[in-house]
């Protein structure tokens, strides 16, 4: 993989340690700049607040992971220091080349151990322990019949109550659901209940709020239905592995690579490229989700990458970012579901698109707006399932009508273009199709979100990208 | 009325229903209603029946079921909703605009924080914005980031709009087409500064949009339209009826803009102006045409003239008199030279000048003083030749020595230069002779003066005047030791060159900085100068300072300088000195240094304690190789 500025933002925990690093090498901190003859090895010294300066290196033995070392204390990794020696490499700074130093020799020789160790070891998830497994069924099952409850008194009261001053004891019932294995249903409720308070705080987005909670009341009723039927049948067959179906998820349950390797959701040889990037910030988990929107450019499927980073935690927890060209790697894991599946990968390495590859990205778009919308249509009346569809379709033109921006599709299809609220100001995008830097090129496709607007009951798209034959125009990230 | 009307009358009962409670589920008769109106549909359709019999159901199921029917009812609804939901939308399609703008590929971790500092408010957004200006001025073309910059010109952070308005202009027309969507023109200051830019990157193009903006162009907005009409010179008739109808600020705009066009028009224009409107001149200032520079010297030499004939004075005459002195500018063009002729010429009478309650108007001095500046700031020339020869000419003028000294800084060589003007500056004892020893300190003073406005410039490696003109050649460095020995020391104010409010002498402020600091010569004569004053002034940090810059060392007198004022300097200001230090000097050096302080007798009472652990505890952490502290460490320490 190239080393680009990209590549370095990403290598990077934070935006802030990038800067920082950054700054080092503009303030010429770094010294004693050298290399090895093969070029896969990078050091140099940087002066830090110490009378002594760290030693630094950034290791490409494998160039689409390089292991960055310092003798800074930061926890942070890599810290400012690695990343200011890889702004350096991207400065064209000149390397000596030398021998390899003998610490980093060692440490190489460690690490090639660990991974011959780890890849000798034998693969597959764990076999569970049998009764520990009958037992969590059990108490998932206790879990789901206290959530009914607390959905059933909810409803006898009135979802409005939950604004008043039985939030706190509701906030408490629902914590207990984390107890019971279904950390997924304590979230549904949090989600409802901090929808209603929304209604306090702003009372022009009543509506809104409303709606939002109830959606989220019948898809709880749904997976508490569905779960019961489910959980039960594990129970009676004796069942402890992991299920094909998005119940497990919408449980709380969250799988490893190895899991869903062993039911088989995964694909070798995959090219991605990304759609688009963005960031939400999910109040009732207090966690930050940055989501990669990807086109598998074999079968022009979306999925969708998504790296949890809870509030909390967030600085130890590394980010994602926008990322550009084609990513292949060798191992696509697939989540289990229905629409834009979640996908996940262990290793991969990114290139530049070629133009051709690039051409042939508007084709994979549905074959016209009437396909989308049938799809869509068939996910969100799913409970279970988001109420959007990210989906790829043919502009024939966009223009305006009034005040609203319209996409016509090839066959003269047409859709309302519109921000999805829920999204909120950070995700507003559909006005910057006013100011694209040239005219859509025949032959695009637009990728977004299609929804459904309560507000006058339409089927909309919310633009995120405009695919062109010759590149992607993100209107988001 | 929809034909589904009756569906979304159920669907929203059924969502008033969880709202309000299902306890109150069998008195909403309005619910009953709306699943009565159901029932026609609910024949024409399975989908709809099987909504009907949910709805019959939950209405006649008993309180503890209700729950459950309630949601299955509704997500049937909602279901149905969804797939009858219509996309599309009837009309003429208008094809879109397109911004002019380009399409950069940026990670969210860089094009995020930059929008958000555009068009957010807080602190520390001008750091991003600066800095990502100075890394990546490509982004600031990309069509998402262009609006957020014309959206910052309206940032209630005056400097972040300059800096939006700086990044524009510089990015040429490309950002027209943004600026003028969604102008509006009885906007305010965003919308006056998107004038100003949109001016700035479309020169003349931009007039025809002008003039139509100035149809209902209100407030800020015409005013800056107005001054944006002087970037073309085919607006002049325009500008010639508005200022006839414009008042107050507008009007001022409107000759603003005149006073940048040229032609007999315009020149008949000022002339009348000036006489109607003498302070009206004022927008002469930075117009360097002939025919501005004719009427600004014909003025103010017939109110020289004037008030020579007079002989005193008016305060409203005066006040004219330095407004017309301002308007001169940078003009240097021949009639502007006859002036400064003629004007010596009566430079006497000139002096001689008082105002009605018998106080002297200063106007030669400042015709002098203003001659000088514009020496400082045009290049070669006739007006430099002049200036060059002036003091030759009136040697009895002994403020024409500034002038003369400084132009032959500037043009002749340094040794030329230094032989001519040295004498001047006293090394001995004035003659005893009363008029020559006046004479001989006032020169020596007015050289000191001159000199003051010299100083060495780190990055250009040069001597430079006020106003940033590099000498001929770098100073003679006799002067550095000239100075050492001067003996009539003028009072040339004092300074403050660093933090801490500790004064510096303006003499030995102006020796400092005439030193050029790459000659191991000079910086040595200067050391064991600074350690003097130092122990006589008493400013340790400055001097420390000084001496720092010079490659020497307090060593020995820092603690005296300090007990020289005792009690009275701050813990910081000592950290800050002694941690500056230690990057140049070696760890035992730096620890001697702290050594020096007697902390009981000079540091403030209320830090004594502080001082008394940190100073100690850095000795030791010098002696033991380690890093001077941070100022966080020595402040935990109290």
């Amino acid at each position: 993989m190239p080393l680009t500025e990209q590549s370095v933002l990403l290598l990077a925990p934070n935006p802030a340690a990038a800067e920082n690093g950054r700054k080092l090498s503009r303030k010429g901190s770094f010294s004693a700049h050298h290399k090895t003859s093969d070029g896969t090895l990078y050091w140099a010294e940087c002066a830090g607040s110490g009378k002594t300066p760290y030693r630094v290196s950034a290791d490409f033995t494998s160039p689409e992971a390089p292991v960055c070392r310092c003798s800074c204390p930061s926890r942070q990794f890599p810290c400012k220091h690695a990343l200011g020696l890889l702004f350096e490499m991207l400065d064209g700074k000149p390397f000596e080349t030398a021998e390899i130093p003998q610490d980093i020799a060692g440490k190489r020789a460690r690490q090639a151990a660990r991974t011959a160790r780890k890849e000798s070891a034998p693969s597959g998830p764990k076999k569970p322990n049998a009764a520990a497994q009958k037992k969590k069924l059990d108490k998932q099952l206790a879990g789901l019949d206290m959530a009914e409850k607390m959905v059933s008194e909810l409803l006898v009261a009135g979802v409005g109550t939950l604004a008043g001053s039985s939030a706190q004891s509701y906030d408490k019932l629902a914590k207990d659901l984390g107890s019971s294995y279904l950390t997924g249903l304590q979230t549904a409720f949090s989600r409802i209940a901090l929808a209603v308070r929304t209604v306090q705080k702003n009372p022009d987005q009543t509506q809104a709020a409303y709606s939002e909670a109830l959606r989220a009341l019948i898809a709880l009723h749904s997976t508490i239905r569905k779960a019961r039927v489910f959980l039960r049948q594990k129970l009676e067959e004796g069942s402890r592995s992991a299920e094909d179906t998005v119940l497990f998820e919408a449980l709380g349950g969250v799988w490893k690579l190895e899991e869903l390797q062993s039911i088989g959701a995964f694909r070798e040889n995959a090219g991605l490229v990304q759609l688009s990037f963005d960031v939400t910030y999910d109040e009732a988990k207090k966690e930050f989700c940055e989501r990669g929107w990807w086109l598998d450019i074999s079968s022009g499927q979306i999925g969708q990458t998504l790296n949890l980073r809870p509030a909390k935690a967030l600085k130890y927890v590394k980010g994602d970012d926008s990322r550009f060209g084609l990513l292949e790697t060798p191992m696509l894991y697939t989540y289990p579901g229905e629409g834009n599946r979640r996908i996940r990968w262990d290793s991969a390495s990114t290139r530049p698109i070629e133009p051709r590859e690039q051409a042939a990205l508007p084709a994979l778009a549905q074959p016209d707006l009437a396909a989308a919308v049938k799809l869509t249509k068939g996910q969100i009346k799913n409970t279970l399932l988001p109420k959007y569809m990210a989906v790829m379709v043919p502009i024939g033109q966009v223009g305006t009508v009034g005040d609203a921006f319209v996409l016509e599709d090839p066959k003269g299809g047409r859709i309302v273009l519109r921000d999805r609220r829920e999204d909120g100001a950070d995700h507003a995008s559909t006005a910057r199709l006013a100011m694209l830097p040239e005219p859509i090129p025949v032959g695009s496709a637009l990728f977004g979100l299609m929804f459904y607007d309560e507000a006058d009951r339409t089927i909309c798209l919310h633009p995120y990208s405009v695919v062109t034959p010759w590149r992607i125009i993100r209107l988001q990230y | 009325m929809s034909s589904l009307q009756p569906l979304y009358d159920v669907k929203e009962r059924l969502e008033y229903a969880a709202i309000a409670g299902t306890g109150l589920l069998a008195e909403d008769f309005r619910l009953r209603r709306a699943a009565e109106a159901m029932k026609p549909l609910a024949a024409a359709s399975p989908v709809f029946g099987k909504i009907s019999a949910g709805l019959d159901k939950l209405l006649e199921a008993p309180a503890e079921a209700r729950a459950g029917l309630l949601l299955d009812a509704l997500a049937l609804v909602d279901a149905v909703a969804y797939t009858q939901g219509r996309s599309g939308m009837e009309g003429a399609l208008a094809p879109l605009p397109t911004s002019g703008g380009g399409y950069i590929e940026i990670s969210r971790s860089q094009l995020q924080p930059l929008l958000n500092a555009l068009t957010t408010t807080g602190g520390g957004r001008m750091e991003i914005i600066q800095s990502a200006w100075e890394e990546h001025p490509e982004f600031f073309t990309d069509f998402r980031v262009l609006p957020a910059v014309a959206a910052g010109l309206g940032d209630s952070y005056g400097e972040i709009a300059e800096l939006s308005a700086k990044i524009l202009k510089s990015l040429g027309n490309v950002v027209t087409p943004v600026l003028k969507k969604d102008f509006d023109p009885a906007g305010k200051k965003e919308m006056a500064r998107r004038v100003e830019v949109l001016a700035a990157v479309e020169g003349p193009n931009a007039t025809e949009w002008l003039r139509e903006t100035l149809r209902d162009a209100e407030k800020d907005v015409r005013t800056a339209v107005l001054l944006a009409l002087g970037e073309d010179q085919a607006n002049a008739g325009m500008l010639l009826e508005l200022v006839k109808t414009e008042r107050g600020r507008n009007r001022d705009a409107v000759l603003e803009s005149l006073a940048k066009l040229d032609g007999e028009e315009i020149r008949k224009f000022w002339s009348t102006e000036l006489r109607t409107h003498s302070e009206s001149v004022k927008f002469l200032r930075d117009t360097n045409t002939d025919w501005a520079a004719e009427l600004v010297a014909a003025g103010l030499w017939a109110r020289v003239e004037k008030m020579l004939s007079s002989g005193v004075v008016p305060a409203k005459e005066r006040d004219g008199f330095v407004v017309w002195c301002s308007a001169i500018g940078k003009k240097d063009s021949p009639a502007m030279l006859q002036f400064w002729r003629w004007a010596d010429s009566h430079m006497e009478g000139i002096d001689r000048l008082k105002t009605e309650d018998g106080k002297p108007v200063f106007a030669g001095v400042r015709l002098t003083d203003t001659l000088r500046e514009i020496m400082q700031k045009t290049g070669p020339g006739p007006l430099r030749d002049y200036c060059l020869t002036q003091f030759d000419r009136w040697p009895e003028m002994t403020r024409y020595l500034r002038t003369s000294f400084q132009a032959a800084l500037l043009s002749l060589p340094a040794a030329d230069v230094y032989e001519k003007y040295s004498p001047y500056l006293l090394t001995e004892a004035p003659s005893p002779d009363k008029a020559l020893k006046m004479r001989g300190e006032t020169l020596n003073n007015v050289l000191l003066r001159a000199l003051g406005d010299v100083y060495w410039h780190h990055n250009r490696r040069c001597h430079v005047l006020v106003f940033g003109q590099a000498t001929a050649e770098p100073l003679d460095p006799r002067w550095v030791e000239r100075m050492l020995h001067a003996v009539c020391k003028p009072d040339l104010g004092h300074y403050c060159p660093f933090a801490g409010a500790e004064e510096v002498d303006g003499f030995d402020k102006t020796l400092v900085e005439l030193v050029n600091p790459t000659d191991p010569e000079q910086r040595a004569w200067l050391i064991p100068y600074l350690r003097r004053r130092m122990a006589e002034t008493g400013s340790w940090n400055s001097y420390s300072r000084y001496l720092l810059m010079m490659g020497g060392s307090p060593s020995g007198v820092l603690g005296k300088a300090m007990a020289k004022r005792p009690g009275r300097h701050y813990a910081y200001y000592i950290w800050q000195l002694l941690s500056e230090a230690s990057k140049i000097l070696p760890g035992e050096e730096t620890a001697q240094l702290l050594e020096e302080i007697d902390i009981g007798l000079c540091v403030r009472k209320p830090e004594q304690e502080l001082a008394k652990k940190a100073i100690p505890c850095t000795i030791q952490l010098l002696r033991a190789g380690r890093p001077f502290p941070e100022w966080n460490d020595w402040w935990e320490m109290r």
